[in-house]
């Protein structure tokens, strides 16, 4: 057992890292998608534009945060903390390594590790919808309420296959805690060879919960303006972005520690694999959305329910006899 | 065991900011007239419930509590607050006023009947601290008293939840051809 300063400590380090990630994500969108639709990307801030993400914070910070007179103010101004805070709160139960002896304490490699971890994540994340629902309804505008509403119903869909897709792991690992998960991987073969369906109605699912091209229907300009942050300025805009790339970022760690073994690798390089696995799912991200146009809102809802949920359901229940029988 | 009574010091404070928190929400959902203010308040109220079972180390209905209560079910509430319209008055606002006055009673008197039923079954033994297992509250240890204990209860939960879904579907198709 550490002493309750070093998970501070920890938690403090693993948030600037998973922000830093943020930061870093969209220099990496934007040059990526740059380079996929041969244009350059930001290449004017720094060497290779790296300074962009810090020019686009000042710029923020800097900008008015304006806010219709009509808004209700207490929820609007709260909505994207909210956000903000779950999608930050998720990332302390993820692994990072194997932990470390410094000096004479025992450091464990994540920041807090809970029995039910993976209920936690997805029961912050159900929580972190309300920021979404909550800040589309009190700006009272049409297009938020209109792109609030999608996301609601988008994100309530996705959810339960993506809890569904889970459940072959959690059978496999028979445990609920990342950590005893990762170390069944170590021990076994990462849960991606056994739990493939799995892998991808949780890719599937996770894209759509985090409102990714080709399932960015909440966003889609055409149709709605910007969805529930029409009414949003500066940085309180900036935080309901933050909030959607750290849920990205946690989604992505999710899947790199539920399927493909978390810091397990050769050579015993803990948190520098689980970097590495992580942004190879954060690129096949940026990829996939400079690749494919965006669904219908129809073809959206009916993949969801019609294919996602029966098929996440079978593999569970297979998954379920084919341990039972061994 | 300075530590050790520090930590009691904690639980209490968050027992009592949980609990007040917990009082406070309720009185939220009744009293607000802006139905999406009471069912964040609900959200609250649960939530706060999803404390005070964690301080009783049951983590994992804290967990379900958050993940099926506050999540699930309050995003569909507020889906259909938001829906059909903003700031739309409650129904029963400005209700008559022997309604107000026969809620108040009810509940006192339910309040009543939990206080003799809890002081009748502890027999003023309500400090009476209990050993807990390391088993206990455990999602696995949850399962098996679903599939021994409870099974008939959870059985016909599952049956009736179902009938539910398929009322619900059916009511909605209906609506629709009539439309």
């Amino acid at each position: 057992m550490e002493p309750w300063w070093i998970s501070l400590i920890k938690a403090a380090v693993i948030v600037n890292l998973v922000m830093v990630t943020f930061a870093y994500l969209t220099w990496l969108e934007r040059k990526g998608l740059g380079r996929l639709q041969n244009r350059y990307g930001p290449n004017r801030a720094g060497p290779f534009g790296l300074l962009q993400p810090i020019a686009d914070l000042v710029k923020l910070v800097r900008k008015e945060a304006f806010a219709p007179s009509s808004a209700i103010d207490i929820p609007y101004i709260l909505a994207p903390i909210v956000s903000m805070f779950t999608a930050l709160a998720a990332f302390s139960v993820i692994p990072w390594g194997s932990g470390w002896r410094i000096y004479h304490w025992n450091v464990t490699g994540e920041v807090v590790n809970v029995p039910i971890s993976l209920l936690l994540i997805f029961a912050l994340g159900s929580i972190g919808i309300y920021g979404f629902i909550v800040g589309g309804w009190a700006s009272e505008s049409k297009f938020s309420l209109l792109g609030s509403m999608r996301t609601c119903a988008q994100l309530v869909s996705y959810e339960v296959s993506l809890a569904l897709s889970v459940l072959g792991v959690v059978i496999l690992g028979r445990s609920l805690s990342l950590v005893d998960i990762v170390h069944r991987q170590g021990q076994t073969l990462p849960f991606v060879v056994p739990q493939f369906v799995g892998m991808l109605v949780f890719f599937f699912a996770g894209i759509a919960e985090t409102s990714r091209a080709p399932f960015d229907l909440p966003e889609a300009e055409q149709e709605l303006v910007a969805g529930y942050h029409t009414e949003y300025s500066g940085m309180r805009w900036g935080l309901f972005q933050t909030a959607e790339y750290v849920n990205l970022i946690t989604l992505s760690g999710l899947m790199v520690t539920l399927f493909f073994a978390g810091w397990h690798g050769p050579w015993h390089l803990g948190p520098v694999w689980f970097l590495l696995k992580l942004l190879a799912v954060l690129f096949v991200f940026i990829w996939l959305r400079a690749t494919l146009p965006r669904l219908r809102y129809d073809q959206l809802m009916r993949f969801g329910w019609k294919v996602l949920l029966p098929v996440a359901t079978i593999n569970a229940v297979v998954t379920a006899i084919v341990v039972a029988a061994t | 065991m300075i530590l050790a009574s520090a930590g009691n010091v904690l639980v209490w404070i968050v027992w009592l900011g949980a609990g007040f928190a917990c009082l406070a929400s309720g009185v939220g959902v009744v009293s607000f007239r802006n139905p999406f203010y009471s069912a964040l308040a609900l959200i609250g109220n649960l939530g706060s419930l999803a404390v005070l079972y964690l301080l009783l180390s049951a983590e994992f209905v804290a967990a379900a509590q958050v993940l099926v209560y506050a999540g699930a079910v309050m995003v569909m509430f507020l889906f259909v607050i938001a829906y059909v319209g903003p700031r739309m008055e409650a129904p029963w606002a400005g209700g008559p006023s022997w309604q107000s006055v026969g809620a108040v009673l009810a509940a006192g008197s339910i309040f009543l009947e939990i206080i003799v039923a809890v002081s009748l079954k502890a027999g003023g033994r309500l400090a009476h601290s209990d050993h807990v297992n390391g088993t206990f509250g455990t999602p696995g240890w949850i399962g098996r008293l679903f599939l021994t204990d409870h099974l008939l209860a959870f059985e016909i939960t599952s049956i009736v939840l179902l009938i539910a879904a398929v009322g619900g579907v059916i009511l909605g198709s209906h609506t629709r051809r009539a439309a």
